[in-house]
């Protein structure tokens, strides 16, 4: 028989059967979940960020409740969307290589230059991404380094808060991604498939299934 | 009538940043007592039952004592005027007009510990403040009365005003030390404390400043004195910050253990067009709401302990019937979460998702679920921070729910379905 655990979820009490995410947890009672999710459990939305404190300890962990496994007498806050204060609106097409990369991140993101390294976006981030460590690589100019650590980023927004600077790290690390890819050379094999695509030569998969 | 602002705001010390007319005014007979019989020192201090006006109560002699005993070569007087709570504007007062009794206090703590450097940590957005110390330091620089405390101490005492980061955080004592570290103003763990471990690693007095200026007096008239100035167990006077829905809102200093009554009514002058008292933010305004079978209580350290709220600061910021007790929780959270150094997630995180909650419920957005999860974030944050800024917040979040229920239902009611976990 499965075991029932029981945990406390935004001051709902939730029984649920082990093993289960927080998120499962979360709908087991029949809740209508209109917040908070997204993406049902691969963990690349960030829509379910949320609180967490496990039984017995003091301190309280970031985490993202599809990947995080629903404990007895856990308690969960899940914490609302919000958008940056300022929007950042930049156009990667006019960037053209790293030097006018590192000007537009000096341009949009000022304020990456003060880190601090607390490493508060460090501990905020569910994912267990070294932010600081991207953001000082994207103000130092590697951004090809900086963009690989912000890869597996889903923009959850937590560092936001986390920072007394008022970083956005994230949405520096998009940028960076952004430009990164889009400075890029393709490897030779996708180009040759996309110009066979191109001239009709290769049908995509979708079309053939039709 | 009680005697008011007869001792840290008397009129004739008042005097600003003229060393003359303070010492006129019987300025610099406190020091010169402390220089005379420095082993006396924190003795007077225990008798007199002196606590630390910046809000912990803390009894300060035993805060002196744990400096005293540390050997180092090098020793540190910070005076923490960062003050920059809301409703709290006591601290700023005293710097502006009387810079040279705060000298005074913050040098009889250099003779207690034995320190060669006095720092004062003033708030840089008190432009008046920080200029008035800048200018009063600047006339003790070479004065027999500094000259004179280099035999005491055994080696020439240093003199220095420094901005302070002008955030909230940084008044908290540990980051008091961060930032005069040249770090950002972080609040640390205890241990190490500041008197073990301060700045520059070397052992470092901290005090408010409104503690600090009792200092001279208490040397001056002895703990006897100091002792029948306050009504009841309490002892001393008290700066009170009063404001809100009062009709003479301001700076009154008053025996210690004055009721929260005599405050608002007598000297406060009463409530704003006559409208009916509701309730008090103390000090913080982190603490426990007082309200109306609360005027009674004396404004001291323990008689607020006692009805499970603090006296803080002594900000009292009064709430008349009509104004909306989640609304100020709201707005009052929101300053935490802005203040939130964001070390600890839980701490920024937490304060934002409770400002971000009570804003939907102050504006009729909200839901029973949302007053649930709100209740249920003042249970799961408490004691998660490294400093306890995080638990302050909690308190009052906390205090208005219980206090005021339905205030937070009759939005709620009006909000979308009860279950549904909405969030905009």
């Amino acid at each position: 028989m499965d075991e029932i655990i029981h945990l406390r979820i935004d001051g709902r009490d939730v029984a649920v059967a082990a093993p289960a995410s927080i998120l499962q947890a979360a709908m087991a009672d029949g809740t209508a979940l209109t917040a908070n999710v997204g993406c049902m459990g691969q963990g690349v939305c960030g829509a379910c960020r949320c609180l967490v404190r496990r039984e017995g300890e003091k301190q309280i962990a970031t985490a993202l409740a599809c990947e995080t496994r629903a404990e007895a007498a856990m308690q969960v806050s899940f914490i609302v969307y919000f958008t940056p204060d300022k929007p950042h609106r930049y156009d990667i097409a006019a960037i053209q290589d790293l030097w006018q990369l590192s000007d537009a991140v000096d341009r949009h993101f000022p304020e990456a230059a003060h880190c601090r390294h607390c490493s508060g976006c460090d501990r905020a981030c569910p994912k267990g991404l070294s932010v600081q460590q991207g953001v000082a690589l994207s103000v130092a100019g590697d951004f090809a380094a900086a963009a690989a650590i912000f890869e597996q980023c889903v923009m959850c927004n937590l560092c936001t808060l986390a920072c007394p600077e008022g970083i956005w790290p994230n949405h520096l690390g998009l940028m960076v991604r952004r430009a990164i890819a889009a400075l890029t050379l393709r490897p030779s094999d996708l180009i040759r498939r996309l110009n066979e695509i191109e001239r009709g030569a290769m049908t995509p998969d979708a079309t053939e299934k039709e | 009538m009680q005697p008011l602002n007869h001792v840290l705001l008397h009129p004739a010390i008042q005097v600003g940043a003229d060393l003359n007319r303070w010492r006129n005014a019987g300025g610099g007979v406190g020091l010169i007592m402390a220089a005379s019989q420095p082993a006396a020192i924190i003795p007077t201090l225990q008798a007199a039952d002196l606590r630390g006006m910046g809000g912990a109560g803390f009894p300060t002699w035993r805060k002196w004592t744990a400096a005293a005993a540390m050997v180092a070569e090098t020793k540190y007087v910070v005076c923490n005027g960062n003050e920059d709570e809301p409703g709290t504007f006591k601290d700023r007062h005293l710097l502006r007009w009387t810079p040279h009794q705060v000298i005074e206090g913050a040098l009889i703590a250099a003779i207690a510990i034995k320190a060669s450097h006095v720092i004062f940590y003033v708030n840089p957005h008190q432009a008046d403040s920080i200029a008035e110390m800048r200018a009063a330091v600047a006339q003790w620089q070479g004065s027999d009365l500094l000259a004179g405390l280099e035999p005491i101490i055994g080696q020439p005492v240093k003199l220095e005003v420094i901005a302070s980061s002008g955030r909230y955080i940084g008044g908290e004592e540990t980051a008091v030390v961060s930032w005069l570290n040249q770090g950002f103003p972080f609040p640390s763990r205890k241990p190490p404390f500041p008197f073990e471990k301060g700045v520059g690693g070397q052992p470092t007095l901290i005090n408010n400043t409104e503690t600090l200026a009792n200092v001279p007096h208490i040397l001056n008239n002895g703990a006897d004195w100091y002792r029948a100035l306050g009504k009841g167990e309490a002892c001393g006077t008290k700066l009170y910050s009063l404001s809100g829905d009062v009709l003479n809102p301001g700076l009154y200093e008053l025996p210690m253990g004055t009721s929260l009554r005599d405050l608002v009514f007598t000297y406060g002058g009463g409530m704003l067009d006559g409208r009916a008292f509701k309730a008090v933010f103390t000090g913080g305004p982190s603490n426990t709401l007082l309200t109306a079978r609360d005027l009674d209580v004396a404004l001291d350290f323990d008689s607020v302990r006692a009805r499970q709220s603090r006296l803080g600061t002594g900000a009292m910021i009064v709430m008349s019937e009509g104004t909306s007790i989640v609304r100020k929780v709201a707005d009052y959270v929101e300053f935490f979460a802005t203040g939130s150094c964001g070390q600890c997630p839980s701490c920024k995180c937490g304060t934002f998702q409770m400002a971000r909650l009570l804003d939907r419920i102050a504006t009729g957005r909200g839901t029973a679920a949302d007053v649930g999860a709100l209740d249920h974030l003042c249970a799961l944050l408490p004691g998660s921070g490294r400093c306890a800024l995080i638990d302050g917040a909690v308190t009052v979040v906390k205090s208005a729910l219980q206090t005021f229920p339905e205030e937070y239902q009759r939005p709620a009611a009006a909000g979308g379905a009860p279950k549904a976990n909405q969030q905009t």
